[in-house]
């Protein structure tokens, strides 16, 4: 099966394409496009913290306070001095970009458990600065009134094409550009120093500028896609930086699998869909009264427990040994390098 | 600054400077000796608080019981030999209707930490120990162990506030014309009394010479006949009474939700990276330390602005001392 992907490639992709696009065509559930878009966000977000997570092997815990300085970003830019959200997304992914770089200048410094301490705090310490100055963030209700996407006079919210088709453009470039990049000679630098650091070091990989942009790398989308996010929701809210989306993103990394960019995209949008799904299911609530929020949350943990235990490969990991081992019967052909 | 204010700050300092040490205490001592950081450990703080109030308060289990003891009180006279064994139990559990009280309540949710934290510790760590990354590895299943005990308590117990007693009720302390509360007392005399007992138990008990050795060099610890994975077990076990403990005079303070032990272990983070990870010494000179410098830094700018101190403190210690201040070269 997987020689035969390997075989038609290009004509996969415009069936895929063709596919998506004819969706909301077809489609005509709201809450379904609706969580199709959060979906795509959420990958977006979840396989850029493969880059760190995954093939750079640092805990970066900071990665989803990129996504928030994106969607804040956007936000205030918009609301406060009324630039055009069009304007204000990339702002918000320049803004990401640099917190990302300052975060790992003393990130890169340290090691195991110091990183994710560290990443935490900074991530954390971003929160509680948002809080602080309500004035200008909203505190603890986070930032209203942010203005949607328009173009002329068509709006996006109205319309259930138009977010679905730019936050799945928004996907596509993200896993294009990150397939990209780990199949480069960055990316193979980066597992160098992730599996033989003394070794790749001896050999001339420079560790702290290779591991610098890795976090710089993995900022630009994510920042990207907090903007859109604002946007999308009309809303910045703290929540962003909160332990549950933070669990949840984190499922989808470890569940899709650790450095494979496509799994966390696959289980990104497959994660959504289940745990809101579960939140608003009739028979959810019938077993566990009103407070089945909370519910989700703990099957999320149950899930990414049960996969660290017994396939830490993850699903995309399960796939390629699966593939792997069929093709060994087959002749070698298009290898692919990671 | 007036004389009050440094009263105040002292005392406030004292307070949160407690809690942080008998958090951060239990994280050194497990990051000592089995090599594992447990993100869960606020969640633990959290089921000290809730065990504590589920036994001592009538809204807890006293509640639970009531229809359940009129029900066997009521009916036992038809059930024969039966209802004569069960009537007792029946009015005992009607008597319960004011709570079982702190003195029952508290050990009783020590031990029930102490379980907690073995079942945390077979699930979510002895799984990963010994293999390559484990410490990463257990960061992710500990954080999931965190959300799923969190949202499993908004289940069970709902979302609304709940207080424990407290322990000793009656006018403030007055200290130079500051009221300290009796509580507030409390906790600062019962801490270091818990850390010196912890100290005697790690330097004279043969158990605590054996979490000792363990935390050395577990291998030679092996040799000498030591069982390192119930040593790993049992510290555990110490660590999450501890964070119990800390859970019990946090209830007493403020409110009890389930989230309450996210903000603490925070501190207890800034606490064991400023202090050294694995240095019992250091981990309880930083959390007063932290408690003194953030009850001040929240008088001098605002509470606020407190919390934003400590981090921006905890970056640059980590900056330029990447084991913390008291932290020494691993070998």
């Amino acid at each position: 099966m997987i020689s035969f992907i390997h075989a038609n490639k290009k004509a996969l992709a415009v069936v895929g394409i063709v596919v998506f696009l004819a969706i909301p065509l077809v489609v005509d559930n709201k809450l379904l496009i609706h969580l199709a878009i959060l979906g795509m966000l959420y990958a977006v977000v979840a396989s850029n913290w493969d880059l760190t997570l995954g093939y750079a092997g640092v805990f970066n815990f900071a990665h989803l306070a990129f996504f928030g300085i994106g969607a804040y970003t956007s936000g205030i830019l918009t609301v406060k001095l009324g630039i055009s959200p069009w304007l204000g997304i990339p702002c918000g992914a320049v803004a990401a970009a640099i917190a990302s770089v300052i975060v790992s200048i003393p990130a890169i410094r340290l090691r195991g458990i110091y990183v994710a301490l560290l990443t935490f705090a900074c991530s954390q310490l971003v929160l509680l600065l948002l809080l602080s100055q309500p004035l200008i963030t909203g505190g603890q209700q986070g930032l209203t009134g942010v203005p949607q996407l328009q173009i002329g006079d068509f709006r996006f919210r109205e319309s259930k094409f138009a977010h679905f088709y730019l936050v799945g453009l928004l996907l596509l470039c993200s896993t294009v550009f990150l397939r990209r990049l780990v199949t480069s000679d960055f990316g193979l630098s980066l597992i160098a120093l992730r599996d033989f650091e003394e070794y790749a070091i001896a050999r001339g990989i420079p560790l702290a500028r290779q591991r610098l942009l890795a976090f710089l790398l993995s900022s630009i989308f994510p920042g990207l896609a907090g903007g859109v996010y604002a946007h999308f929701l009309i809303v910045a809210s703290p929540d962003i930086f909160g332990f549950s989306l933070a669990i949840l993103l984190l499922s989808m990394v470890l569940v899709g699998g650790v450095a494979t960019i496509y799994g966390p995209v696959l289980i990104g949008v497959v994660m959504t869909y289940v745990s809101e799904l579960m939140a608003s299911s009739a028979w959810m609530s019938e077993i566990f009264g009103v407070s089945r929020g909370p519910v989700r949350f703990m099957f999320v943990a149950v899930i990414i427990v049960l996969t660290m235990r017994f396939f830490p490969q993850g699903v995309w990991g399960l796939i390629k040994q699966y593939s792997a081992r069929s093709r060994m019967t087959e002749p070698a052909e298009g290898e692919d390098r990671v | 600054m007036t004389p009050e204010a440094i009263v105040a700050i002292i005392a406030s300092g004292l307070v949160s400077g407690s809690l942080y040490a008998l958090m951060a205490s239990g994280l050194s001592l497990v990051w000592g000796t089995v090599r594992m950081f447990n993100f869960a450990h606020g969640a633990l703080v959290m089921i000290g608080a809730y065990s504590g109030w589920y036994i001592s308060n009538r809204g807890g289990l006293a509640k639970v019981l009531q229809p359940l003891g009129k029900n066997i009180t009521t009916n036992s006279a038809d059930w024969g030999v039966l209802g004569d064994v069960l009537h007792p139990l029946g009015e005992w559990m009607l008597s319960a209707k004011g709570g079982f009280g702190l003195v029952v309540g508290v050990p009783v949710a020590i031990v029930f930490c102490g379980l907690a934290g073995y079942v945390i510790y077979v699930l979510l760590i002895r799984p990963f120990v010994g293999k390559p990354g484990a410490d990463l590895i257990v960061i992710i299943t500990t954080i999931a162990g965190a959300s799923f005990l969190q949202n499993g308590v908004q289940v069970l117990f709902g979302p609304r506030y709940k207080q424990l007693d407290r322990i000793l009720k009656g006018p403030p302390l007055e200290v130079l014309d500051t009221a300290i509360g009796l509580q507030e007392v409390l906790i600062i005399v019962l801490t270091p009394v818990t850390l010196i007992l912890l100290n005697l138990f790690l330097k004279h008990s043969k158990l605590g010479l054996a979490i000792r050795a363990v935390a050395q060099n577990d291998d030679f610890a092996r040799l000498v006949g030591i069982n390192v994975n119930q040593i790993y077990t049992l510290t555990f076990i110490v660590s999450s009474i501890l964070a119990g403990l800390a859970g019990l005079m946090l209830g007493g303070l403020f409110f009890i939700l389930p989230t309450m032990g996210a903000e603490p272990l925070l501190r207890a983070f800034v606490v064991v990276v400023f202090g050294g990870l694995g240095s019992l010494p250091g981990t309880i000179i930083g959390s007063y330390a932290i408690g003194l410098i953030e009850q001040s830094s929240a008088y001098v700018f605002s509470l606020y602005w407190a919390p934003v101190v400590l981090f921006a403190t905890l970056i640059l210690v980590l900056i330029f001392r990447p084991r913390g201040l008291m932290g020494g070269e691993e070998s």
